[in-house]
């Protein structure tokens, strides 16, 4: 059997269900949850006047054979706002890492014991110090025992250069890892576990992201400080290997999920371009420019990224026009859209189930650059996706609801912590 | 693993297929799995750091003939492998692939004696009530070891509770359709590097299980003290 599927089997094949359905793009090492997902669990960053004004994470119904379908079923305030924006889960899917971008605090919650009532379990409040001077926890990304994290920033001068940090599941700060010079800058990172491969992205600095977006755009000096390079690792070791020149802050990172399907995607935010890295022969590996997504010149801003897991579609979310494409991906060298539509006035973040049936999508980026007034919707809007169109089936008003701006997406399961076991609150 | 749980779209079917075919075979663990060749050169021992993840405790567990045995029990100088099994596990790439991989390791290291002695493999069960000291012997005849490889039980389920808790190793205890007991847990498949102070300097799944990765592991461990 292929070694990529001997991962994939390992994650999949623990307990017995009847459907896959975990969000793809995970960490290899992550296990699935297999049948419908009963939640949709949402870190939210709050505003000011809304609500209790704090960042939470909120809990929706998810499982059109629950009685909280299309409904909130419970939200966890961290207290204070600190630019909720990613997290991951742990290598046992029991913990929920949840960073703040602003001020570097981890929120860890317990997902395990309740799966309806996630619980705030441990709060790291010295990731700067810990970790030399990182700024910016932004993907979580599970390894065995660890959790890796990219920073966006770091303390001495707030621009782009930053590092990769390892914590231990028990909240243990591990080792920092700086991205090497000429590719200094980062975001996102995903690991190909069957090639011991490990692929970085780049943003930019807090002096930047905690911007008004507008004032931003009109800096010609502050626009020049983003990422425009990838980094290709050794994975095991730690040590780069290749730097690509991807132009104009290539985000998230997609690595084919197929047997032998030895490629990886990302987009630029700026250039509004689709990207591929693709394995050579050799071994070594190449960055190709693949399409344009939507008008380049509009500067649709591409934020998210999600692929099918038989590799066939990539959804493609850009955050000012509201839109989400459809990437036919099959040939994955000539990408084409193959569907459009708009998801709201802004959209971010896409995550889909496992089976790619189910599709969700939430609305905010960041505080400073979320729209205003009527553009400034914020939601969390469900469909359904049949491999040619999207059908609505819910959505959260997040504004409403008294929430906040919702962000990354993780999918929660009830049967999937049921059981007797050694960790605290599995029986 | 019911074959229930094979329905999805192409590539799952694929991949169920190919798990359930397996598992039954391997549920006694008499026949493992073939661990597949690396797809790329691992970095060569000392070239890479492996920092301390985390420290564990000493536990005292039951080997052969049920005589008291520490966990890791570790000498100066000496690393230990500890992975956790059980014998019912009928998940392929789970327990028993990490039987093969174990069992290449120790006829790697058999083949190295000066590096043997500094090596305990230590494989313990999940599943105390099920896996008897004389069960964990019958796995140890059939593994054949040529090195220390030693095949632990507990002697209470509250025992080996606490031992997975201080490895952070999850595992549940799963329900059948009726509501009884089921043999099946649901676990993560990892195995632990621990060096002679009982530090975590790795931890392994699925994808970096293998006894070329253990062994330059265990080397650059060796060549860092």
């Amino acid at each position: 059997m292929q070694r990529s599927l001997r991962i994939l089997a390992a994650v999949l094949v623990l307990g017995a269900a009847q459907v896959r359905a975990d969000e793809t793009c995970q960490s290899p090492y992550l296990p699935k949850v297999t049948g419908q997902e009963d939640f949709v669990y949402v870190w939210t960053l709050g505003i000011a006047g809304l609500g209790d004004g704090s960042d939470k994470l909120v809990t929706i119904g998810a499982n059109p054979n629950r009685p909280d379908y299309g409904e909130v079923v419970s939200s966890v305030s961290v207290g204070g706002r600190h630019e909720a924006h990613h997290g991951g889960l742990s290598d046992d899917r029991r913990f929920f890492w949840l960073g703040g971008l602003d001020d570097s605090m981890i929120f860890v919650f317990d997902i395990a014991t309740d799966p309806i009532r996630p619980r705030l379990v441990r709060t790291i409040d010295n990731f700067e110090e810990a970790s030399g001077g990182v700024v910016g926890p932004h993907t979580f990304y599970a390894l065995p025992g660890r959790m890796l994290i990219t920073g966006l920033s770091n303390t001495a001068d707030r621009g782009g250069r930053t590092a990769l940090v390892e914590y231990s599941n028990e909240g243990r700060y591990i080792r920092t890892i700086w991205l090497p010079l000429g590719a200094e800058y980062g975001y996102d990172v995903r690991i190909n576990a069957n090639l011991n491969r490990m692929l970085t992205s780049s943003f930019t600095g807090h002096e930047n992201y905690m911007r008004k977006l507008g004032d931003l755009l009109g800096d010609a000096e502050a626009m020049k400080r983003f990422g425009n390079t990838m980094v290709l690792w050794d994975f095991h070791a730690r040590q780069p290997l290749q730097r690509f020149e991807v132009p104009g802050a290539p985000l998230e990172i997609r690595w084919a999920l197929q047997p032998r399907h030895y490629y990886a995607f990302t987009s630029t935010a700026l250039t509004s371009k689709l990207w591929g890295i693709f394995r050579r022969d050799d071994g070594s590996f190449e960055a190709l420019e693949l399409a344009d997504i939507g008008d380049p010149s509009k500067t649709p801003l591409p934020v998210d990224i999600s692929l099918s897991a038989d590799d066939r579609f990539l959804f493609v979310d850009s955050f000012l026009d509201g839109m989400v494409r459809v990437f036919d991906v099959s040939n994955p060298r000539k990408p084409h859209v193959i569907y459009e539509r708009k998801i709201g006035t802004q959209v971010n973040m896409v995550s889909q189930s496992w089976d790619g049936k189910r599709i969700y999508f939430t609305s905010s980026l960041l505080a400073n650059w979320d729209g205003t007034g009527g553009e400034d919707e914020q939601y969390l809007r469900a469909f359904t996706w049949d491999e040619k169109e999207l059908t609505p089936t819910f959505e959260i008003d997040f504004r409403s609801e008294q929430l906040g701006r919702p962000h990354l997406m993780r999918f929660g399961q009830l049967e999937f912590h049921r059981g007797a076991g050694p960790q605290a609150g599995a029986e | 693993m019911s074959r229930a749980a094979c329905a999805g779209g192409a590539a799952a079917s694929l991949l169920c297929a190919l798990i359930y075919t397996g598992a039954l075979a391997h549920e006694t663990h008499e026949e493992l799995p073939e661990p597949t060749p690396l797809l790329y050169e691992p970095p060569a021992p000392g070239s890479y750091e492996l920092p301390t993840i985390d420290r564990v405790e000493e536990h005292v567990l039951l080997g052969e003939g049920g005589a008291a045995v520490s966990l890791p029990g570790l000498q100066q100088g000496q690393v230990a492998i500890v992975s956790f099994v059980y014998r019912s596990c009928a998940d392929a790439q789970g327990c028993p692939l990490a039987l093969a991989v174990l069992r290449r390791l120790d006829r790697a290291l058999a083949r190295e004696p000066a590096l043997a002695a500094r090596v305990r493999l230590l494989t313990v069960s999940f599943d105390p009530e099920r896996d008897t000291p004389e069960r964990m012997s019958e796995l140890r005849r059939l593994m054949q070891p040529k090195s220390d490889w030693q095949f632990l039980t507990a002697p209470s389920k509250e025992v080996i509770w606490k031992v997975l808790r201080d490895y952070g190793q999850d595992a549940l205890r799963l329900a059948t359709a009726d509501g009884k007991e089921s043999p099946t847990l649901r676990h993560v498949l990892k195995v632990f590097l621990l060096d002679e102070d009982r530090a975590v300097r790795n931890v392994y799944s699925a994808g970096f299980l293998n006894e070329r990765i253990l062994l330059n592991d265990i080397q650059t461990v060796r060549a860092a003290r």
